[in-house]
């Protein structure tokens, strides 16, 4: 909270709300998809990768198809990044309390991080190609299938805390490794996380086998870029989430790089031996057993808190 | 990438974009014609044995988001309007890679009733890459020789 006190436009522009979020995000993207090739016995990328992709992108001509709706077309790369960076706002970033907070954040947050998806559907009905719409389709329908199992694995750590404010739940979970005592939830959270940012094998909404790249596909330049950036950065925040509910907090930067780092590395892992899913099994998986098995947990938990009262 | 003097931001900026542009190519490979040798070389330069990602290079399905159209093959009179089509769907600034005799000449084809020549005659090239079928090394010599171009600009 101190260095809200100092300054809020800092907070927004660099620390931990802009610029910085945005090169610790491109620094954990180069860090998946080193991971994932040296799973792959390839040497991988350099690490300065990302950097190079963004400013390119940044630097190339955007071309806005004939049919679109300039508006939508050029706000909605807009709208979803600035999503993904307000919910920064909201999570411990580097083991530091976070720079906002008011009761039941949580679920703000969490809706923040969902406009990316949501603005990236939108694009892909806008551009009107087909690609495009099938990818928003998919994405869509992702969003559906994920959405509720995740908040509802999110929300175990709330109910262990009686608070829906992060920073709460945060300090009064402080040391309590709740992966233990919830792991189905865990295991939930950290698999729609890799839902939501549409990594392997939930990558169905931009297969480029199929689909070309889903529902970017008519997007250049800044659009691409900026989307991009929103990834990383709801990378980031996702990570950070997870290890902060499940992972026993996060007191220092130490702590914050040695747990989303681990998280990291499990998710390199699936997304390397995993092959993508269809869309229907994706919404089967996620309905028939990543829900189901969150609420057991939550009953399970009701009933002892029951019990041992 | 012009350089206005009186700015000297300006070429702080232009380093930066000619920085990004030689170490972010993607990639974008069309066949107009080719008799597929060259379309297997640039797919084995793709696999995990040569695994180009280290120098930045992505193959893209859009072309919307490639910088480098890769062409193999002669272009035949069918495939010269989806070959001009997908070259002007990419985006400025954009680089063209001819792979192979045939794109280089029109090789074996050459004088074909359906082949309109190379692919010279219909796009303007930024890299040879002779051979037929050219080594996936050669291949990332020609795109490595036409990152060094681009850098020299
Ligand atoms: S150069 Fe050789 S391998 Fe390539 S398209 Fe021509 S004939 Fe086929």
């Amino acid at each position: 909270m101190t260095f809200t006190d100092f300054s809020p436009l800092l907070t927004i522009l660099f620390f931990p709300g802009g610029l910085f979020l945005m090169g610790v995000g491109l620094l954990y993207e180069w860090l998946d998809h080193k991971l994932v090739a040296r799973l792959q016995n390839r040497i991988g990328p350099r690490w300065f990768q990302p950097f190079a992709d963004v400013v390119k992108l940044l630097a190339k001509e955007e071309i806005v198809p004939a049919i679109v709706n300039p508006y939508l077309f050029v706000g909605l790369p807009l709208v979803g990044l600035a999503g993904a960076l307000t919910a920064a706002l909201y999570v411990p970033l580097m083991g530091l309390p976070p720079a906002f907070n008011f009761p039941g954040d949580l679920i703000v947050t969490l809706y923040l991080l969902s406009l990316l998806t949501l603005s990236l559907g939108l694009a892909g009905w806008n551009t009107s190609s087909r690609f495009s719409l099938i990818g928003a389709t998919r994405a869509l329908t992702q969003l559906f299938a994920y959405e509720a199992p995740f908040l509802l694995a999110l929300l175990g750590p709330a109910l262990v805390a009686r608070s829906w404010q992060v920073s709460e739940i945060v300090s009064r979970n402080a040391g309590q490794w709740l992966i233990v005592t919830q792991p189905i939830g865990f295991v939930v959270a950290l698999i729609g996380l890799m839902g939501k940012l549409e990594l392997p094998p939930f990558d169905a909404p931009e297969a480029e086998t199929e689909i070309v790249a889903g529902a970017l596909t008519e997007y250049s330049g800044r659009g691409l870029a900026l989307f991009h950036l929103g990834k990383a950065v709801e990378l980031v925040v996702g990570l950070t989430l997870v290890a902060a509910l499940y992972l026993g907090g996060i007191g220092n930067p130490l702590e914050f790089a040695l747990k989303t780092l681990g998280l990291l590395i499990i998710m390199a892992g699936f997304q390397s031996v995993l092959t993508r899913l269809r869309i229907d099994q994706t919404v089967g998986l996620w309905w028939r057993y990543g829900a189901l098995l969150v609420l057991l947990q939550w009953v399970i938990w009701i009933v002892w808190k029951g019990l041992s009262l | 990438m012009t350089t206005d003097p009186n700015y000297p931001w300006q070429t702080v900026f232009d380093k930066l974009k000619t920085w990004a542009r030689v170490n972010s190519p993607w990639a974008i490979h069309f066949n107009s014609g080719s008799c597929n040798g060259c379309d297997i070389e640039i797919l084995a330069t793709l696999t995990p044995r040569y695994d180009i990602e280290r120098f930045g290079v992505k193959l893209q399905g859009s072309p919307r988001h490639a910088d480098v159209l890769i062409c193999t093959g002669p272009v035949t009179r069918q495939a010269r309007e989806r070959l001009l089509r997908t070259y002007e769907q990419m985006p400025e600034p954009k680089f063209v890679v001819a792979v192979g005799s045939c794109a280089i000449s029109g090789g074996v084809f050459q004088g074909c009733y359906n082949v309109v020549g190379h692919i010279d005659e219909v796009l303007p090239v930024n890299a040879y890459i002779p051979g037929c079928p050219p080594r996936p090394e050669a291949i990332i010599d020609g795109v490595v020789k036409l990152l060094e171009s681009i850098k020299g600009k």
